[in-house]
């Protein structure tokens, strides 16, 4: 019997370690093209002939805006997370534990809207940014307003976490004197800090990857970029040949702010999935 | 006492409102979009916008190559012409297709002066994109530049844009040491096969597909009209020739070493590539020593070795519409100069782009360039490219998906020559 | 059933039913109110200031001044254009443009104009009930709440409405006024050749919709339901394949020996944190036919010539449908994992007592569990894999396109991407305006049958 088992769990660590090989080898292929020296288009290869640092320095060097590029999506995501999981938090708090009229509409209009696709959308935000003259050189203040305006949107998680606090809780504190505001700050959000950090993680992941909306408000002007639209130009355009091996040592700058902090908060993004997202 | 206060109070708030009212309609610049100053919608200008005055803002689109290029070209501009000192000019690098899709997408924030490809001319001409030049400037450009060049920038008879290069043609670029024959293109595919090394062709392009169609003698063009609507379609796919051509096509596309694309820095181990003058750099990095291009090869069409046709191209740069009459005639002589001789030569020197202005041409150092002599070489038998609608394009590119996913490996010529009408017929029906 | 009819007629009864009586009160209020209530109808506040309640009655003056300044000095130029569009062309003296009407910013800030009326008209209709109220009490000889409370109950009895005020309007604007923007673009005709500002567009009705709808050879219906075919397919695999095999692994890594724990999770959960875009689009370069995969594949001497991944359709799709496990099994790897400590362990026990093998443990308690718990996750799931526009643009961009399919569609596109091409490449807004709404329609109703069918909404005590 103890062998059988034994057998059985070598054949597990073996499908684990192949599992592992799969899910990390586009990483590695990445890291090992973002130092390839020679011929910096597309090889069929994996290891570089040469080893060489000259994309990192590029990318770091004056010739390229990569830095304000990182610089910009660095302040909107850090900006969006604080100010969308302010938003969010008011939200979920309102919904989850006053009762007022039209709450279930409200929540039923939010729920049907968020099924429409988003793209023609763009364009008419465009337009509604320019007039404000958050477009090209206001972009980076723009792409921040969109994000947080519609962030109401998404309570679900947070609603779901709110609903599993004890409402008895909420009318001791009333007994005691206090007002609503102040349940809010002073007792559900110590209580909510996994939620909340969940909230704020993936809020700050999204600007990272916006490709597509983020070029439309940036309308040209380069300083605004972010460095999703950035660095798909390098791939998707003819204009720049050879910028193969600096797209991949931009992907794995891009790729370790975002990875570090999810290292760190796994356990909280897994109980936000897991608290909230299943409920739905 | 408190409530006379609130009275007095509420008083002042119609006041106000009144005010308001009154105040907002007396706004009619709200509804004339274009008369929204630039400085507007660009919050960091910091040029205050002078209606109507020698003042404002001009913005230029160029390919991230060319631009600080552009900038000492603008600067010599504006040194020469200070009539025009109060303008403020920007460069920045938006790639040709960008612009294009840019301007479509808002014109009122769009650049005054962008460069674009040809293909792109017929959008952006229905959308309002682009102003006609001037008398003056037109017979200017016509007597300076490549015939052809002048009309791939004319629709129905009016010049709408300022023709830049003359080298958006393909030939092919090689490996000496892999291919021995460039003239057949059986012979270049038996050599990559033996070398195990890929041969590169962009056969779900509409723009290298009808290498075949035209080098069997096919036709596909648009007629215009006045108004830039596309009236007629003069298409002879569904015949023969057009058969003979697609099956050469589906030959190519069989070959185990045939690879779709057209790109040098996204191929990998390459011996030889159709693909233009853009790539000449990375090809002389990749092939190093054994850098060699000729004019395409021949293929076998209907039992005799044909050569293969092609679009030569040319990039264009346009001016949108102004609305400020100073402003306008800036942007006609800006234009003007950053389509002259002076500047193609600057910028092949610069970025390789083969000039389409005539005295450029013969400027020695571009007679030298081996790849523009190739690109010489083909022209004789290219067509110049005309005006195509935009969904051409997409319906070329179903077709050669077709092609290159095996759709019509084993199909006989009766099937071929249906595929061929229903593509015809669809080609026919976009010139409404 | 009978009964299932009269809750519909109810509902609209009943929405009439409120909308008399709301009427009826109206007129009523402004016959019985004294002369403050009464030019509260023209000077929202009014009668609350001269009643002393000075917040409420500051707060809606300046609400209705900012109204009526923003509708009068800004919307009503575009409003006024809103049922023809804008009539004055874009012209031309000597070559000097003069722009005329736009019909794109009339249509947007007619819209908007529209929402700011409606806005207005609510808070003239909460004005009146609280003219309304305050007479009341008043005549009742008590006193009316103090400014204080009325700011204090903004913390405390109001506090949905302040936290609520700012995330709503910011959705209001930013997110309906768009999505109702669409909904109006698919009844004009606005697409490369009615384009702004040179050129007008106007409402032309339910054109469009037959347009799409026109089955007939390789015509646009016929290309409408292979992509939405596709479409559903592809939703369902991914969903379900995600799923299971995501269940498969975190049993795996939960399994009672096997050591480093942790470490199998965290490099699962990698993929998770690399943004898509670079990840993808890297992974869609592999597969090329000039690409690693198939360079390695020729070299070790596996296959002759390299495998077409990204141009033969049934390709295309199966290796998409695989590379989108490769993103998605971890986060349900993640989900079941948790989930699976939370069943009891006696559960567990008892069916060893019993001799249940592993397989009957896992297909008579585990599964049943997990399907009901995450019932609606899968429903969400299934919803955004139908939208799913990354995986499949970034990939191969829903090529391979093909000669039987119109208007540009790929084998492997689906609506959303095929709606995104149409606007980007043809300025075809008004087709993807159409082709929008049909994805919600396919959208609310697949949401509505399954979310009512599901086990966990119908039957939540039954379960245990």
């Amino acid at each position: 019997m103890a062998r059988r088992r034994k057998i059985a769990n070598a054949v597990c660590y073996v499908v684990l370690i192949l599992l592992s090989i799969i899910w990390l080898f586009p990483f590695v292929a990445l890291v090992l093209q973002s130092f390839r020296g020679e011929n910096s288009g597309m090889v069929s290869y994996l290891v570089p002939k040469q080893w060489s640092m000259a994309n990192y320095r590029f990318l770091f060097g004056s010739g390229s805006k990569f830095l304000k590029w990182y610089g910009n999506t660095l302040i909107i995501a850090l900006v969006v997370a604080v100010c969308q999981t302010m938003v969010v938090i008011c939200v979920s708090y309102a919904l989850s534990r006053m009762r007022f009229q039209g709450r279930k509409l409200l929540m039923n209009i939010w729920l049907v809207l968020g099924m429409f696709p988003g793209f023609l959308t763009m364009i008419c935000l465009y337009y509604l940014l320019k007039q404000m003259g958050l477009t090209e050189a206001g972009a980076v203040p723009g792409l921040i307003l969109i994000s947080v305006a519609s962030s109401g949107m998404g309570y679900y998680v947070c609603k779901g976490y709110f609903d599993t606090i004890p409402r008895a809780l909420d009318e001791a504190a009333i007994l005691d004197g206090a007002t609503r505001a102040q349940i809010l700050t002073k007792m559900i959000i110590p209580m909510s800090k996994p939620i909340i950090i969940y909230t704020a993680l993936v809020a700050f992941m999204g600007p990272w990857c916006d490709y597509i909306f983020a070029s439309y408000v940036a309308f040209g002007h380069e300083d605004s970029y972010n460095v999703a639209v950035a660095m798909t130009r390098w791939v998707w355009t003819n204009d720049y040949q050879g910028y193969f091996t600096r797209f991949c040592a931009g992907g794995i700058l891009v790729a370790i702010p975002v990875t570090i902090l999810f290292m760190c908060l796994q356990k909280y993004y897994v109980s936000g999935v897991t608290g909230g997202a299943v409920k739905g | 006492m408190k409530k006379t206060f609130a009275f007095i109070l509420a008083l002042v708030m119609v006041f106000s409102l009144a005010l308001a009212g009154c105040g907002g309609s007396s706004k009619p610049a709200e509804t004339k979009p274009a008369e929204t100053k630039p400085a507007e919608t660009k919050p960091a200008e910091t040029k205050p916008a002078e209606p109507a005055a020698a003042g404002g803002t001009l913005k230029i689109w160029v390919p991230e190559a060319t631009v600080s290029l552009t900038e000492k070209l603008v600067d010599k501009f504006m040194a020469d012409h200070p009539e025009y000192a109060g303008f403020e000019v920007t460069v920045q690098p938006v790639g040709e297709g960008d612009a294009a899709s840019n301007m479509l997408t808002d014109l009122d924030a769009g650049a005054d002066i962008f460069n674009f490809a040809q293909d792109q001319l017929a959008r952006l001409v229905s959308a309002g994109a682009l102003i006609e030049l001037s008398e003056e400037n037109a017979a200017a450009v016509t007597a300076e530049n490549n015939p052809d060049a002048v009309a791939a920038a004319t629709m129905a008879g009016t010049m709408y844009a300022y023709p830049l290069t003359a080298d958006n043609g393909y030939f092919l670029y090689y490996d000496k040491s892999v291919v021995t024959d460039p003239t057949s293109l059986e012979k270049i595919l038996a050599d990559c096969e033996a070398a195990g090394k890929g041969f590169y062709m962009e056969i779900n392009s509409g723009w290298y597909q009808p290498a075949f169609f035209f080098g069997a003698g096919c036709t596909l063009t648009y007629d215009t009209d006045d108004a830039s609507n596309f009236t007629k379609c003069n298409i002879d796919y569904a015949s023969d020739k057009g058969v003979g051509a697609l099956k050469a096509m589906i030959n190519l596309a069989k070959s185990p070493n045939f690879h779709n694309g057209s790109s040098m820095s996204n191929a990998t181990d390459p011996a030889a590539i159709v693909d233009g003058t853009w790539d000449a750099t990375s090809a002389k990095e990749a092939f190093g020593d054994n850098y060699a291009c000729t004019k395409l090869p021949t293929v076998e069409i209907n039992g005799t070795a044909t050569q293969l046709g092609g679009f030569t191209g040319f990039k264009l740069l346009g001016v949108k519409p102004q609305t400020d009459e100073t402003k306008l005639a800036m942007c006609d002589e800006l234009a003007l100069y950053l389509a002259g001789e002076e500047a193609q030569v600057a910028r092949y020197n610069e970025a390789n782009w083969g000039p389409s202005n005539l005295a450029a041409q013969n400027d020695p150092a571009v007679q030298a360039d081996v790849a523009l002599a190739a690109l010489r070489e083909q022209i004789a038998f290219d067509i110049p490219q005309g005006q195509y609608p935009g969904d051409y394009w997409s319906l070329a590119t179903s077709l050669g998906d077709s092609v290159i996913a095996g759709e019509y490996n084993d199909a006989d010529d009766a099937a071929l020559l249906a595929v061929l009408q229903t593509f015809q017929d669809t080609c026919i029906s976009y010139a409404k | 059933m009978e009964n299932y009819q009269v809750p519909e007629r109810s509902g609209i009864s009943r929405f009439f039913h409120w909308l008399g009586n709301d009427l009826k009160d109206i007129g009523g209020t402004f016959v019985r109110g004294d002369w403050r209530t009464k030019l509260s109808y023209i000077i929202m506040g009014f009668g609350q200031l001269l009643r002393g309640q000075y917040v409420r009655g500051l707060a809606l003056l300046a609400l209705q001044t900012l109204c009526n300044y923003f509708i009068f000095g800004f919307g009503w130029t575009y409003l006024k254009n809103i049922l023809t569009l804008g009539t004055v062309a874009t012209q031309k003296v000597n070559r000097v443009t003069v722009f005329g009407d736009n019909s794109f910013l009339i249509l947007l800030y007619g819209l908007l104009t529209v929402i700011v009326i409606l806005a207005l008209l609510y808070l003239w209709r909460l004005n009146l009930r609280q003219n309304k109220e305050a007479e009341g009490i008043l005549a009742e000889g008590r006193r009316l709440p103090t400014n204080r409370s009325d700011l204090h109950s903004l913390l405390d009895k109001n506090f949905d409405k302040t936290l609520l005020a700012l995330p709503v309007l910011g959705i209001f604007v930013f997110t309906v006024l768009p999505i109702i923007f669409m909904i109006c673009i698919a009844f004009t005709n606005y697409d490369a050749n009615h384009q702004p500002p040179a050129n007008l567009f106007t409402w032309v009705g339910l054109q469009n919709f037959k347009e799409l709808f026109g089955i007939g050879g390789t015509g646009f219906g016929g290309t409408f339901f292979y992509v939405l075919g596709w479409t559903l397919t592809w939703a369902f695999f991914a969903t379900f394949l995600t799923y299971f095999l995501g269940m498969a692994v975190a049993i795996l890594i939960n399994k009672k020996g096997i050591k480093l724990k942790k470490l199998w999770r965290t490099i699962l959960v990698m993929t998770i944190a690399v943004p898509q875009f670079v990840s993808l689009l890297y992974v869609g370069k592999m597969f090329a036919t000039d690409g690693l995969v198939n360079g390695y594949l020729l070299k070790w001497g596996w296959i002759q010539s390299a495998i077409p991944f990204w141009d033969n359709a049934t390709y295309a799709r199966i290796l998409i449908i695989v590379i989108n496990l490769w993103i998605g099994i971890p986060y349900t790897m993640l989900i079941v994992t948790g989930l699976l400590m939370n069943i009891p362990a006696e559960l567990y026990e008892s069916a060893r007592i019993d001799g249940a093998k592993p397989f009957q443990t896992f297909w008579y308690i585990t599964l049943p569990y997990m399907l009901f718990v995450t019932g609606p996750f899968l429903l969400t799931q299934f919803i955004g894999n139908l939208n799913n526009f990354n995986v499949i643009f970034l990939l191969n961009r829903g090529r391979p396109q093909s000669m039987s399919l119109s208007n540009n569609a790929g084998a492997t596109d689906l609506l959303v991407t095929w709606l995104y091409k149409m606007t980007i490449n043809d300025s075809n807004y008004r087709i993807a305006a159409v082709i929008g709404i049909m994805v919600f329609v396919v959208t609310a109703v697949i949401s509505l049958i399954v979310y009512n069918a599901i086990p966990s909404v119908r039957d939540e005590e039954g379960f245990q």
